[in-house]
C-alpha cells in the first residue's frame, strides 16, 4: 500500500535532526533529574520511542486524507477539551486527562488538529489577500480550542495556538490594515487579560521580566535562578551533572520547562550556541521544506508546523533567560514530557508526509 | 524546481514563507547574542551569585577567655547556653509561625517581628535568634514540635557566666550584643550581627585579649538550606584567660561591707599597685544582660537614680573633704611655708575676708600642731596653711600626689576629677579666682573633685613616701602585652619632697588611728595602720541649720598599714555616710583585718 518511491522521498535528514535533538534532550533531562525518583530520561527515551512510532503510522495515510477528516479530528478534540472543563474533578487535573497508565495533554494534540483544520479551510484559497470571512472563520476556529484550554487554566499552550492562526493569514495574505487591527485587537486583549483573566502569580510574573531582582525570594526567584544557572555556566559550562543550580534544586522546573538554563549551567555557552545551531538547521529545514509541496494544503501544514516549533523555542529561551515572562511553554523535543513531544513528532510527520507525496502522480 | 502544469503557482505564498522563516532566524540569533551577553559579559557575576547560592557559612563561636581573682577564684567563665533561632526561608506560613513560635516561647508575635527585622541583613538559610538563654522547659518544648515547626531550631552557644554575679561588676564589666552602627564602623572588623562584645569594665578593656578568633564552617547547602556536607572548616582560637590581681575574699568582704550604702571601696597594694579590690555600690549582675535583647530589667537599671552601674570606684567625683589636709600638710611643708612645730589657735570659727569659716568641733581644738591637726582633722590649722600657701602651691602638692588626673587604671571610662586654680577659673569657669575659695580647698571642699581611685593612689604615693603608683587590675605575669601599654610609674614626688616630710605627714595620720584621733575606728591592733577620715560637706552649716535639717556628709577614710614597709592601700568611701571616722573607718578596718588574717 506504500510505494517505494514514497520511502525514498522520506526526508530522512529531517529525522535525523529530530531524534538527535530529542535524545540530547535525554542527556539533558538525566543530569537535571537522575538525583529524584522517576526515572525521567527512561520515560522520555520511551515517550521518543512512541512518538517515532505514531510519526511512521502517520507517513501511511496521505495528509490529503486526514484533512478530509480534519474537521472530525477538530470536532473530537474540541469535544475531549469541553468534557475536561465539565467534568474537570473526575477525569482530569488542570490540563492532564489521567488515564490507566499514562496521563495525557489533549490541548498539545489540539495543535495538530488546529493545524490540519486550518490547512483544510485555506486549502483551495487562492485570493491574493484574505478576505473578512475567512479571517472571522479561521480566528473562530482557533478561538474555541484557545478559550477551552485557557480555562483549565493553561494559558501557556492556549497561547500556542495564536502563532497557528496568525501563520495561516499570513500565508492567505492579510493586508497592511488587518496586520494594525491585529495588533490593536491584541493590544486591548492584553489589557482586558489584565484585568480580567490573569491571576496574580501570573501578572507578578509578568512584572517580574522588567524587575527580576525586586522579589527575589517571590515571583522573581525562578527567573533569577535560571539567569544564575546559565550565567555561571560560562563559556565552557560545569560538566555534565555538575552544575550547582540544577543539582542542588535551585533552578525550578529542570527537567520540564528550565531544561534550556540546565544545558547554560552544565555545558557552558558552547552548549547553548550548540542547541541554538541544531535548532537552526531543523528549523530551516523544516521552513525549507514548504518548497517540496505539491499544493496549498502542504505549504499551509509545513508553515504552520516549522511555527509551532519556532514558537515554543522562541519563546521558551526567551522566557528562561529572562526576557518573557514565565507562561508555561517547554522546549521543543527538549523538555520531558509525553504529550509535547508527540504532539511536534506528529507534526513533523505531517511535513514528511507532504514532503514524500510532493509528486502528484503517485 | 522546475514548474509543471498540474501544479498550481505557490510563489506568493511561498515567499511569505521565506520572509517569516527569515524574522524566525533574526530572533534566534538576537536570543543566542543574549545568550552571549549572560554567559561570558555578566558571567563573574552570576558565578558569585551561583557560589552565594551553594555555601553556607556559619560561624563558630571561640570561647572567651577566662578571667580568674589572683588566687584562681574563677570570675568570669562560660557555659553552654541554648538559643532558639528561626531560618525564615523554612517557614511555610510567615504569619502562622510567628504566632506559634511566639506562644511556644512566650514573645509576643510583633516582638518577634522585630527582632527578625532586625537581622534581615543576614544571608539566607541563616538562623535567626530570637530568644536566648532559654531554660530546659523551653528547649524540650521546641523540641516536641520539630516536626510541626522544622524553621524553629534549638543551637548552643558557649555563654558568659559570672559565677559570683554582681560581685566585682564594676570590674570585670559585662557584654552586650553590638549595635548595627558599631558593626558600620571600623571598630570591630571580625564581628557579624550577633555578636557580643565586652562594654565595660576588663571585659571591654582587655577585649583583644579575651576574645579569640572565631571559626568558619563552610558547606554546601541546596535548596531547602539542607547542609550537603562541609568543605572547608576553620578551628575557632579560644581568648586568652586573664588573671586578675583580685582578692575574692576583700571583694567580697568590700561589697558585703558596702552593701545597702551607696559607695566605694578601694584596696591596693602600694608596692606594686596591683588592685586587691575595686567594689563599688550599688551594682548590677552582669549575667541578666548578656543576651540579645534589652530586657525591661536593663531599661529600669540605666533609669534608676542610684546608677547602680556606673563604677563610682573610678567614675564618681567626690570632694575629698578632710582627707585633702594630708595634701595640704605635704605640700605646705615642702614649701617651708610651716614645720613640724608650727601651731594655730582654733576656736571652732575664724574669719577671712569678713567671711566665718567654722571647725567641724563647734568649741574648737585650742592650740595644735601640725600631727595634732591631721589627728584631729582641725579644719582651722588647715584654714591657715591654706591661707599661707596660696592656691598654686595647693595645687602643685596635690598633682604631686596624682589628684585631678587619671590614675592610668586599665579600666575604660575614668575620670579626671578637678583641682582648681586661677587659670581654670578664668578659662573655664569665665570668673576669677577668690582668695575665700583657696580656705575653702584647704579642707577638701569648693570645686576640688576626686575619684576614690585618685584617693587610693595618692594614699599609695604617701605610703610608699613619695614612690608613684599605677594601680591596675592585670596580673603581671598573665600577659607581659597588657602592661607595656600602661602608664609609667612617674616617682616625682620622691624628687620633690624630702623623706622626712613624709615620715611627718605620715605620723599625723597613725596618731589619727592609733591615738584616739577621728580614724579611731580603723585601728586594728598590731596592724600600724595609718590613715586619715574625711567628711565632705555637701550643703552649708548654715543652711543646713536654716532647713532644720541633719547634715548628711560624704564619709570617707583613706590609709596603709603596715606604718612601716606599707603592704595595703584602703579607701572607703560611703556616700551620706555621715562623718568619715564613724562609718568608714570601721569599714577600712574590717578589711584592714582581713588582709593581715590572710598575710600572716
Amino acid at each position: 500500500m506504500i510505494d517505494r518511491r514514497l520511502i525514498e522521498n522520506i526526508d530522512w535528514f529531517l529525522i535525523g535532526l529530530l531524534v538527535l535533538n530529542s535524545l540530547f534532550g535525554v542527556v539533558v533531562i538525566y543530569s537535571a533529574s537522575h538525583y529524584v525518583p522517576g526515572d525521567y530520561h527512561v520515560r522520555q527515551l520511551f515517550f521518543i520511542g512512541a512518538s517515532l512510532l505514531a510519526l511512521f503510522v502517520l507517513l501511511l495515510v496521505d495528509y490529503q486524507v486526514l484533512m478530509t477528516f480534519s474537521f472530525y479530528f477538530y470536532g473530537i478534540v474540541v469535544f475531549v477539551l469541553l468534557m475536561m472543563l465539565v467534568f474537570g474533578r473526575f477525569i482530569s487535573k488542570g490540563s492532564w486527562i489521567k488515564l490507566r497508565f499514562f496521563q495525557i495533554q489533549p490541548s498539545e494534540l489540539a495543535k495538530i488538529a488546529i493545524i490540519l483544520a486550518l490547512a483544510h479551510l485555506f486549502a483551495e484559497y487562492k485570493r491574493n489577500h484574505v478576505s473578512a470571512t475567512a479571517v472571522l472563520t479561521s480566528s473562530g476556529l482557533v478561538a474555541l480550542p484557545f478559550l477551552l484550554v485557557a480555562m483549565q487554566p493553561d494559558l501557556g499552550t492556549a497561547v500556542s495556538f495564536l502563532p497557528l492562526l496568525l501563520g495561516s493569514l499570513i500565508l492567505a495574505g492579510l493586508r497592511r490594515n488587518a496586520v494594525i487591527w491585529i495588533l490593536i485587537l491584541t493590544f486591548l486583549a492584553g489589557i482586558a487579560g489584565w484585568n480580567f483573566y490573569l491571576k496574580d502569580y501570573q501578572k507578578k510574573r509578568l512584572a517580574t521580566v522588567v524587575f527580576p531582582s525586586r522579589d527575589p525570594q517571590g515571583a522573581g526567584y525562578h527567573i533569577l535562578q535560571s539567569k544564575i544557572a546559565l550565567g555561571s555556566g560560562g563559556f565552557l559550562g560545569k560538566g555534565f551533572a555538575r552544575g550547582s543550580q540544577s543539582q542542588l534544586k535551585f533552578l525550578p522546573a529542570r527537567h520540564t520547562d528550565f531544561v534550556f538554563s540546565v544545558i547554560g549551567e552544565e555545558f557552558g555557552f558552547i552548549g547553548v550556541v550548540g542547541v541554538l545551531l541544531l535548532y537552526y538547521l531543523f528549523l530551516w529545514r523544516l521552513f525549507r521544506s514548504a518548497g517540496k509541496s505539491r499544493d496549498r494544503a502542504g505549504v499551509y501544514i509545513t508553515f504552520m508546523v516549522s511555527l509551532m516549533i519556532a514558537f515554543q523555542l522562541l519563546v521558551n529561551v526567551a522566557m528562561v533567560i529572562g526576557i518573557f515572562p514565565i507562561v508555561g511553554i517547554p522546549l521543543p523535543l527538549l523538555s520531558y514530557g509525553g504529550s509535547s513531544l508527540l504532539a511536534n513528532y506528529l507534526g513533523v510527520g505531517l511535513v514528511l508526509n507532504v514532503k514524500m507525496r510532493r509528486f502528484a502522480n503517485i | 524546481m522546475q514548474k509543471d502544469r498540474f501544479y498550481e503557482d505557490l510563489s506568493l505564498i511561498l515567499s511569505r514563507t521565506h520572509k517569516v522563516s527569515i524574522v524566525i532566524g533574526l530572533l534566534l540569533l538576537f536570543l543566542g547574542f543574549y545568550c552571549w551577553k549572560v554567559q561570558i559579559l555578566d558571567h563573574k557575576k552570576y558565578w558569585n551569585l551561583a557560589e552565594a547560592n551553594r555555601t553556607r557559612e556559619s560561624v563558630i563561636i571561640a570561647p572567651r577567655g577566662l578571667i580568674t581573682d589572683r588566687n584562681d577564684v574563677m570570675l568570669a567563665e562560660n557555659t553552654a547556653s541554648f538559643k532558639a533561632s528561626i531560618i525564615r526561608e523554612n517557614c511555610r506560613d510567615y504569619d502562622r509561625t510567628l504566632a506559634e513560635v511566639g506562644q511556644l516561647l512566650k514573645i509576643s508575635s510583633e516582638d518577634l517581628k522585630t527582632r527578625i527585622a532586625k537581622y534581615e541583613s543576614l544571608p539566607l538559610f541563616r538562623p535567626i535568634v530570637v530568644k536566648d538563654n532559654l531554660d530546659l522547659g523551653d528547649v524540650s518544648r521546641i523540641e516536641s514540635r520539630r516536626l510541626e515547626l522544622p524553621e524553629l531550631i534549638v543551637e548552643t552557644d558557649p555563654r558568659r557566666y559570672y559565677a559570683f554575679g554582681s560581685l566585682a561588676a564594676h570590674v570585670i564589666g559585662y557584654m552586650q550584643e553590638l549595635t548595627a552602627p558599631e558593626l558600620k564602623s571600623d571598630a570591630y572588623p571580625e564581628k557579624s550581627l550577633g555578636d557580643m562584645v565586652g562594654r565595660t569594665g576588663v571585659e571591654k578593656q582587655y577585649e583583644s585579649i579575651l576574645v579569640g578568633a572565631d571559626g568558619r564552617r563552610l558547606e554546601i547547602v541546596d535548596s531547602q538550606g539542607r547542609s550537603r556536607g562541609e568543605t572547608s572548616r576553620s578551628e575557632p582560637t579560644p581568648g586568652k584567660d586573664i588573671q586578675l590581681t583580685l582578692d575574692f575574699d576583700l571583694q567580697r568582704k568590700a561589697t558585703q561591707l558596702l552593701e545597702g550604702r551607696e559607695g566605694a571601696i578601694i584596696v591596693l597594694d602600694p608596692r606594686s599597685g596591683e588592685v586587691l579590690t575595686l567594689a563599688s555600690f550599688p551594682t548590677y549582675d552582669p549575667n541578666k544582660f548578656i543576651t540579645r535583647f534589652s530586657p525591661q530589667e536593663w531599661i529600669e537599671l540605666i533609669n534608676r537614680e542610684d546608677h547602680p552601674l556606673e563604677n563610682r570606684a573610678i567614675r564618681g567625683l567626690y570632694a575629698p573633704g578632710s582627707v585633702f589636709k594630708l595634701t595640704m600638710a605635704l605640700g605646705a611643708l615642702n614649701a617651708g611655708v610651716i614645720n613640724e612645730q608650727t601651731s594655730f589657735f582654733c576656736a571652732g570659727t575664724v574669719r577671712f575676708y569678713g567671711r566665718p569659716f567654722h571647725c567641724w568641733q563647734r568649741g574648737g581644738h585650742g592650740a595644735l600642731t601640725l600631727t595634732d591637726a591631721i589627728r584631729h582633722s582641725c579644719n582651722i590649722y588647715f584654714y591657715n596653711v591654706g591661707r599661707r600657701m596660696g592656691i598654686d602651691r595647693i595645687a602643685e602638692s596635690a598633682e604631686l600626689l596624682g589628684l585631678g588626673e587619671k590614675t592610668g587604671i586599665d579600666l575604660p571610662g575614668e575620670k579626671e576629677g578637678l583641682v582648681p586654680t586661677p587659670e581654670w577659673s578664668r578659662s573655664v569657669r569665665k570668673t576669677d579666682w577668690y582668695p575665700g575659695e583657696t580656705i575653702s580647698v584647704a579642707i577638701g571642699q569648693g570645686p576640688l573633685v576626686v575619684t576614690p581611685l585618685q584617693v587610693a593612689v595618692h594614699m599609695g604615693i604617701l605610703a610608699n613616701r613619695g614612690r608613684g603608683v599605677v594601680p591596675h587590675l592585670l596580673m603581671p605575669s598573665a600577659s607581659s602585652q597588657g602592661r607595656s601599654s600602661g602608664p609609667v610609674q612617674r616617682d616625682a614626688a620622691a624628687d620633690k619632697v624630702r623623706a622626712d616630710i613624709f615620715e611627718t605627714v605620715i605620723r599625723g595620720m597613725w596618731k589619727c588611728v592609733n591615738e584616739e584621733g577621728t580614724g579611731r575606728g580603723a585601728k586594728v591592733d598590731g596592724f600600724d595602720v595609718c590613715g586619715k577620715t574625711g567628711s565632705t560637706q555637701l550643703i552649708s552649716r548654715e543652711r543646713a541649720e536654716k532647713l532644720g535639717r541633719e547634715i548628711k556628709t560624704h564619709s570617707w577614710f583613706v590609709g596603709f598599714a603596715p606604718r612601716d614597709n606599707p603592704q595595703v592601700v584602703v579607701t572607703v568611701l560611703v556616700e551620706y555616710g555621715g562623718m568619715g571616722g564613724a562609718t568608714a573607718a570601721p569599714l577600712a578596718k574590717e578589711l584592714f583585718s582581713l588582709y593581715r588574717e590572710k598575710h600572716d
